[in-house]
């Protein structure tokens, strides 16, 4: 093959882009497209992460600055944590719109992630949504099907193919041309997705994980290049080619992803959080209520503090039998309540990993799972800010039960109700306050990202090898129709 | 001394059970204007893609300049200029960036100057030629067509159809040109249904038949091949 | 005509290409109303389960008690939005909402805004309900059975012949477009006849579907005509028409949507759960007299037993319990009213986009958008006030509860829309 050829064919077909008002209209198009909804984009995530760091801020201030108080008061008064979007959800903003903002976390209970961005947007319809990704995963490859439809067939048509092959043009040098010039206008699109990711890379994001979701957003669309040259050369008529073209972006592009939610959804086994929280009251009843150190079910620890410090009397313990026991029910408890939410978060990732063999039927879907996966959009990157949140919760309540425990003396506890002396002496100094964990950081995890959206791309890779083999195939065996 | 050209020596082509082309032989002398007739679906066309490489022989040879065309397609190709039945170039580019591309693309490099020159021979208006070919009519497409083929100095034309659906000052023109080339020393081969131009022309006029050769005419020194003779033999050539 | 007709259809069942279109569309839709009946028969099976394990719960947890603050405290409510006779057609944004919560009666604010916690990598595929299919892909089915209709006759050089051999001239394509159209529309209805039928639709809701399925083919065969007819070569128009489509379902709503929340702010979530935070938890270190001023102003009835004499009385604690709802309540209530204006506005964009009005019509026949969430929040708000009512007595008078008291407990009645 002499690669020269291919690219004097290639820049031919620029100019017949530039010449075609069509693809002039479409390329224009797809640029404010794209650059629209990478500006929309970027404004937004700024916009939902100044306002909830603020929040996040706030919480972590009204907390601290509570006043001397009971320890278990502040276990009630509880904590809130709020989802941060990642530097890379500038790309793809991938569940965000559909996952709970922000969390209460307080004593005994889980409580689920509420107010997703998506509970008060206006509703505009399924397909309304304006991010980089969509615009790379719907819309270029329309704009690639409309500069390449009838990039071999168009050659076939006006018999400028076979003029072609017997001036010694090889067939696979026409075809190298075309997916010279089509990949030149995916190279070009990638640009403002290149910025994008240099605004993550600026905002803390990893220079090799952007380079890494580059790669799979390049192969993407290099798979359309190839399944467009195979559609367009296998076909007499350029009109068959468009009407073949746009039958598979519909397919690939429209129908697939609602077809594998509601296969992944309706095989029923994600029952939902208000399910699960009847199961966990059944579960957590007879555990004991940690407020009640008279509850039968502590007897047992009791009867292990008085052994280990050698004691006779709860009276007479060093620490306060009330911080123990109810450190002691809120670890049982917890290990009940994170057994039951990690089913569900399992039933869930099931339900996810469904809709990633679905990625077999569609470029598109595989491309929307790598990308939501390295950008930290995707439904583990929300599942560990539930668990990091539940290690925030756990690590809080835990450390304000060892207060109770260690610096409340247990007779002005028991007292506290009925001498006002004693309730003044268990309100302990603010000072204590200052305990809260942060959240993690996205950035954090990008090995974690790296490894979950790695199937992802391997399967985009085997598209794009698929694509590759097919359209030589069609390349060469089209050249033998041509004569 | 003429030496041929262009040999076909028992060329058969076989598309399923059916013979295209059965057993054809002729030869073409360099500088010779050779013209094939026939009815439709007589095996012309499929003669003229033996020669370009498109069309495996099932047995017979094509040879080009000594060369074997199954043996060494692109060599067999380097000695041709083909000009496809109505030649479409492509529409979007002028007559000048036709060539200059399809130049190229074949790796010969012509100056502007040759470029202009060759469309002078054709006789293209020089107003027309930076327009994109969208605004030709049929005559002048050819006109760029053949210009081109002249510019790769190949020894052999191969025109499918040249002057179909040309009109008759057109064909005039065409023939003039064609007449002109092969009087330079390039060797013609063309498949028409034109009976009249090509006796007007030729040197041989071979006539096919069901993908045999049913006859050749030659003209001899300056008489022409009689178009009334060959159109006879046509005529009985087809099945009624 | 009639026999006009005929010829057309006999001619049409001849094309690959339309058997191909006609099929695929009765199968999507077809699938589509299966995934809606499925989607819709879980919830609803998902419901009769939880009131059962909720009704069993309840017996365990009221076992031996009397204290009504107790019970109170302990006793879960099912509140739920059932799905409507015609939700399987249109999901809507069930799954996006909550569309059920237990509730018992401690502050609302902090229990009506909990989720159940869908997979939300599932929500942002989208469904493939009946109004995706007729709002969504109908067009594209009915564009890629049109386009080439004159096109294709006057690519291959027939297009003169045929004029000239039909008595109708080139209105011959009218009729071939008609014939296609309709056998399209027979491939769209007849799954949804069926599906009505099992379903038991009442007339006037099959009538009003059937009426939006017209509405939008006849648009959309009216687009089509027009752009094959100002643009004779089919590739451009059709890539006119998928270009009329993107715009009108893809573009409009998203420029509308953008234009209408910027323009229509609502109050942040995280403002709501702070502020009910607060005043609850505020309510615990202030004085309880002002807890109970500010009570008993609301609720004179029970200004003679107000007075708090122990450190911990229920009834004080359900008291602050409501102040703190009632201070929280002015901006959940700014949200909702936030959530109908830009629902309304919505309205303005729908009117630009086809795909949009289909979808907002469909989903309100059906009570699966945003007006019927908040029928439903209002609904379990006012189920949560009676339930209040229900316990004042008891918790003022401190009278224990027995059976029978019990029994008398207010029930959730789902709200009709």
């Amino acid at each position: 093959m002499n690669f020269r050829i291919a690219y004097i064919i290639a820049r031919d077909e620029w100019r017949y882009w530039l010449r075609s008002r069509l693809s002039v209209a479409a390329l224009v198009a797809a640029s404010i497209l794209i650059v629209a909804a990478l500006i929309s984009t970027i404004t937004q995530v700024q916009t939902e992460r100044t306002t909830r760091e603020n929040f996040q801020a706030e919480a972590i201030n009204t907390f601290e600055s509570q006043p001397a108080r009971h320890p278990h008061r502040m276990i009630h008064y509880g904590h809130y944590v709020f989802r941060t979007p990642a530097p890379l959800s500038v790309i793809d903003l991938g569940v965000d719109a559909a996952a709970g903002t922000v969390m209460f976390l307080e004593g005994h209970r889980q409580n689920s992630a509420v107010f997703t961005p998506n509970y008060s947007s206006a509703n505009a319809g399924q397909l309304a949504e304006l991010s980089p990704a969509f615009a790379y995963q719907v819309l270029t490859p329309l704009l690639l099907i409309i500069l390449g439809f009838a990039s071999i067939s168009r050659e076939r048509e006006s018999a400028t193919e076979t003029l072609l092959y017997s001036i010694s043009v090889a067939p696979l040098e026409l075809w190298m041309g075309k997916i010279i010039a089509l990949s030149g206008a995916a190279l070009m699109s990638l640009l403002p997705l290149s910025l994008g990711l240099g605004l993550a890379i600026s905002a803390g994001e990893h220079a090799g994980v952007a380079a890494y979701m580059l790669s799979g957003y390049a192969l993407y669309l290099l798979t359309w290049v190839f399944i467009i040259t195979a559609v367009s050369s296998s076909c007499q008529a350029s009109s068959t080619a468009l009407t073949l073209l746009l039958a598979g972006w519909i397919f690939f592009c429209i129908v697939i992803s609602p077809v594998a939610s509601g296969i992944a959804s309706t095989g029923g086994a994600y029952e939902g959080k208000v399910v699960s929280d009847i199961a966990v009251q059944q579960a957590l009843r007879g555990s004991g209520d940690g407020h009640n150190e008279a509850d039968p079910a502590f007897d047992q620890f009791k009867m292990q503090l008085l052994q280990q410090y050698n004691v006779e009397s709860i009276e007479s313990l060093p620490i306060n039998i009330r911080g123990m026991i109810s450190k002691n029910a809120e670890e049982k408890q917890t290990q009940i309540l994170n057994r039951f939410s990690d089913r569900r978060m399992e039933a869930a990732r099931t339900q996810s990993r469904i809709v990633y063999w679905f990625g077999l039927l569609s470029p598109a879907l595989a491309l929307k799972n790598f990308s939501m996966n390295v950008a930290g959009t995707s439904l583990s990157e929300y599942q560990r800010f539930q668990h990091q949140a539940e290690n925030v919760r756990f690590d809080f309540v835990q450390r304000l039960n060892n207060l109770h425990a260690e610096q409340l003396s247990y007779s002005d506890d028991i007292n506290r109700s009925k001498d006002h002396q004693s309730e003044q002496r268990t309100r302990i100094s603010p000072v204590h306050w200052k305990m809260l964990q942060p959240v993690a950081h996205h950035e954090d995890n990008e090995q974690e990202r790296v490894s979950e959206s790695l199937p992802h791309f391997i399967m985009l890779f085997f598209w794009c090898v698929f694509g590759a083999i097919w359209s030589v195939t069609r390349a060469t065996r089209g050249a033998a129709n041509a004569a | 001394m003429t030496k041929s050209l262009v040999t076909a020596s028992k060329l058969c082509v076989e598309r399923g059970n059916r013979r295209v082309l059965d057993n054809i032989s002729f030869t073409i002398n360099k500088g010779d204007i050779f013209a094939l007739l026939g009815g439709n679906g007589a095996g012309k066309s499929t003669t003229l893609l033996t020669f370009l490489g498109f069309v495996k022989p099932s047995s017979g040879e094509a040879i080009i300049n000594g060369i074997k065309v199954e043996e060494d397609i692109q060599a067999a190709r380097g000695q041709i200029a083909y000009l496809p039945e109505s030649a479409n170039l492509y529409a979007h580019l002028s007559a000048y960036e036709n060539i200059e591309y399809f130049l190229s693309l074949a790796q010969i490099s012509r100056s502007s100057q040759e470029i202009s020159l060759s469309l002078d021979d054709v006789k293209l208006a020089p107003k027309m030629r930076i327009e994109p070919l969208s605004s030709y009519s049929k005559g002048m497409r050819q006109k760029v067509a053949i210009a081109l083929a002249m510019l790769r100095r190949s020894p052999l034309l191969l025109l499918d159809e040249p002057t179909s659906g040309l009109d008759p000052v057109a064909i005039d023109e065409f023939n003039t040109i064609l007449k002109a080339l092969a009087d330079a020393g390039t060797t013609i081969f063309m498949v028409t249904h034109d009976v009249y131009g090509a006796c007007e022309i030729a040197k041989r006029v071979g006539l096919l038949q069901q993908g045999k050769m049913a006859s050749v005419f030659e003209a001899v020194g300056e008489t022409k091949i009689s178009a009334e003779a060959v159109h006879q033999a046509f005529r009985q050539s087809q099945p009624s | 005509m009639l026999h006009e007709l005929r010829r057309e259809l006999n001619h049409a069942l001849k094309e690959p290409a339309l058997r191909w279109l006609v099929l695929i569309a009765f199968s999507l839709s077809t699938i589509a109303l299966l995934i809606g009946a499925l989607t819709i028969s879980h919830q609803k099976d998902m419901v009769l389960r939880l009131e059962a394990a909720v009704t069993a719960e309840r017996l365990l947890t009221i076992k031996d008690k009397t204290d009504p603050g107790d019970i109170a405290y302990n006793l879960f409510h099912l509140t739920f939005d059932p799905p409507t006779d015609l939700a399987f057609m249109a999901l809507g944004q069930r799954n996006e909402r909550p569309w059920l919560h237990r509730l018992r009666m401690l502050a609302l604010e902090g229990q009506i805004h909990e989720t159940n916690d869908s997979n939300p990598e599932i929500l942002i595929l989208g469904q493939l309900d009946f109004t995706f299919f007729l709002s969504v892909l109908v067009p594209l089915i009915i564009i890629s059975l049109l386009f080439d209709i004159e096109g294709r006759e006057r690519r291959e050089g027939r297009y003169e012949l045929i004029c000239a051999a039909s008595p109708l001239g080139s209105r011959v394509f009218h009729i071939r477009a008609a014939v296609k159209s309709l056998l399209l529309t027979a491939a769209i209805i007849l799954p949804f006849i069926a599906a009505a039928i099992s379903n038991n639709l009442t007339i006037l809701a099959f009538l009003s579907v059937l009426g939006l399925i017209f509405f939008q083919i006849v648009l959309w065969v009216i687009f089509c005509r027009i752009v094959t007819c100002i643009i004779p070569e089919a590739v451009t128009a059709a890539l006119s028409l998928v270009t009329l489509w993107l715009l009108l379902t893809v573009l409009t709503p998203i420029i509308g949507k953008t234009a209408v929340e910027n323009s229509l702010p609502v109050p942040n979530g995280g403002t709501i759960l702070l502020t009910q935070r607060e005043t609850v938890n505020a309510a615990w270190d202030l004085p309880k007299e002002t807890t109970m001023d500010a009570f008993i102003h609301i609720y004179p009835e029970w200004k003679a037993q107000a007075t708090i004499n122990r450190p911990f009385e229920w009834k004080w604690y359900y008291a602050f319990q409501e102040m703190g709802d009632q201070a929280a309540q002015p901006k959940s209530w700014a949200l909702y009213q936030g959530m109908t204006d830009r629902h309304e506005a919505m309205a303005l964009v729908a009117l630009l986009s086809p795909a949009l009005f289909i979808e907002r019509a469909m989903t309100e026949l059906a009570g699966t958008d945003v007006l019927q969430h908040l029928r439903y929040v209002r609904c379990a708000r006012a189920f949560h006030a009676d339930l209040r009512h229900f316990y004042y007595p008891y918790l003022f008078n401190e009278k224990a509860m027995s059976e029978n008291d019990l029994a008398q407990l207010p029930e959730f009645e789902p709200c009709a829309i």
